[in-house]
């Protein structure tokens, strides 16, 4: 199995936001941790990239991503006062997204900020 | 530096030695040694082993404590009984207020054991009160000490598309800021919201047991890399992948710097940000709250 080896990568861990780590990665899994600390480590060894849950749920049960996806805008759409909540551990990108999905359904958007 | 109501040791191991107390500077050519950090906290965590002077206070006592301090640096008198209720007595504080005036530079690194404890925004505030009034002597400055990744991206983005940092309100179609009206635990304690959408976030695991509650209750939507505490309460969960393991994108850190993930792995599952803005396209092709609204997001 080939080694893939990722200089400089970004941990998002804790809000050091550490951008100078190596990572060496074997298939599925990161092998390796130059430079990050033990939180750090323990974070890049503990998310694969295998297959271990489903796509998505509804209720309870396993899903498509396509149906749960509809599911999910049912759910805000009907909503007279939906939230939006959490977007600590995701990117910029996908934030911009929720605070746009939140401004289309008319809702509240939080972070952990607020707790 | 400051740090106050934190465990940067044990919380943000990294803290001490790439950002703050170790790091050379063009005016601190001898790193450490030309640094004092003191240490503010209720108990003796391993990080009062790297301060040059610790303070331990009662519980509770920050706001009695910051207030005493805002008095002395401006030569105010202070009560000594109530200063002495803070735990230190006030030969201490006075040490403290001349090690702040004699910096150069000084900053406040406020942890969770201020922000998030009796008094909580107050606490904040009073901090940054604080910092801000130390300008009148030297540079002062206040960061907090963010615990999630892109928990800072999350103020960062809110601010430049809303005006507002967290806890937002679009109900009526334009953004709306009040904290502990608008903030997400009081939301679910009071039972305000019909139907949350968690992401980057298992506040099944965090929040209070009202909170809990009022999730289990409303159609509650998660998009995480794993199957949550929240996801067991939800009526719809979808995996995505892992941000900056196998999701590629911008990050901002603590002190509001944006940096570029890079992904080691290549993931199974779609990213939050795309399943994000397909939710947002599904829920175009249904009929618009507001009329004329759909499709004319700002962003």
């Amino acid at each position: 199995m080939t080694l893939n080896i990722v200089k400089n990568a970004t941990c998002t861990f804790c809000g050091c936001v550490c951008d100078d780590i190596e990572l060496h990665a074997e298939g599925e899994k990161i092998v390796e941790t130059k430079r990050a600390c033990s939180l750090g480590e323990s974070w890049f060894k503990h998310h694969t990239a295998e297959r271990l849950f489903p796509d998505a749920l509804i209720d309870g049960h396993p899903a498509t991503v396509d149906d749960a996806i509809e599911r999910a805008a049912d759910y805000l759409v009907a909503a007279d006062m939906p939230l939006v909540y959490g977007l600590s551990n995701v990117t910029c990108e996908t934030q911009r997204e929720a605070v746009s999905l939140a401004e289309m359904v008319g809702g509240v958007i939080d972070s952990h900020t607020s707790l | 530096m400051i740090y106050w109501g934190g465990n940067p040791a044990e919380c943000h191991p990294r803290h001490f030695t790439k950002y703050t107390i170790m790091q050379k500077g063009k005016y601190t050519q001898n790193g450490r040694k030309d640094r004092t950090m003191v240490l503010v906290d209720i108990r003796e965590t391993p990080s009062a082993k790297a301060a040059n002077l610790f303070l331990q206070i009662r519980p509770g006592k920050d706001f009695e404590l910051i207030t005493a301090l805002r008095a002395l640096i401006k030569g105010q008198r202070v009560n000594e009984d109530a200063v002495n209720e803070t735990g230190l007595p006030l030969s201490k504080l006075e040490e403290l207020v001349a090690k702040m005036k004699a910096a150069r530079f000084g900053v406040i690194f406020f942890g969770m054991g201020l922000s998030m404890t009796r008094g909580k925004h107050m606490n904040s505030a009073a901090v940054l009160m604080l910092a801000a009034e130390m300008n009148a002597f030297t540079k002062f400055v206040a960061m907090p000490m963010r615990g999630h990744g892109n928990v800072t991206g999350a103020d960062v983005v809110m601010r430049y598309t809303t005006g507002y940092p967290f806890g937002v309100n679009l109900c009526r179609g334009y953004p709306r800021f009040n904290p502990g009206e608008f903030s997400t635990v009081d939301l679910l304690v009071r039972g305000d919201v019909d139907a949350c959408l968690v992401l980057g976030a298992d506040p099944g695991a965090t929040m209070p047991q009202p909170g809990i509650d009022h999730l289990a209750k409303i159609p509650t939507i998660v998009l995480d890399p794993k199957v949550t505490h929240t996801s067991r309460l939800a009526r719809v969960h979808i995996t995505t992948a892992a941000t900056g393991v196998s999701a590629p994108g911008t990050v901002y850190r603590m002190d509001e710097i944006p940096l570029p993930l890079r992904p080691a792995l290549k993931s199974p599952y779609p990213t939050d940000e795309e399943v994000v803005r397909r939710i947002r396209e599904a829920v175009k092709r249904r009929p618009a709250w507001l009329p004329g609204r759909n499709g004319k997001a700002v962003m």
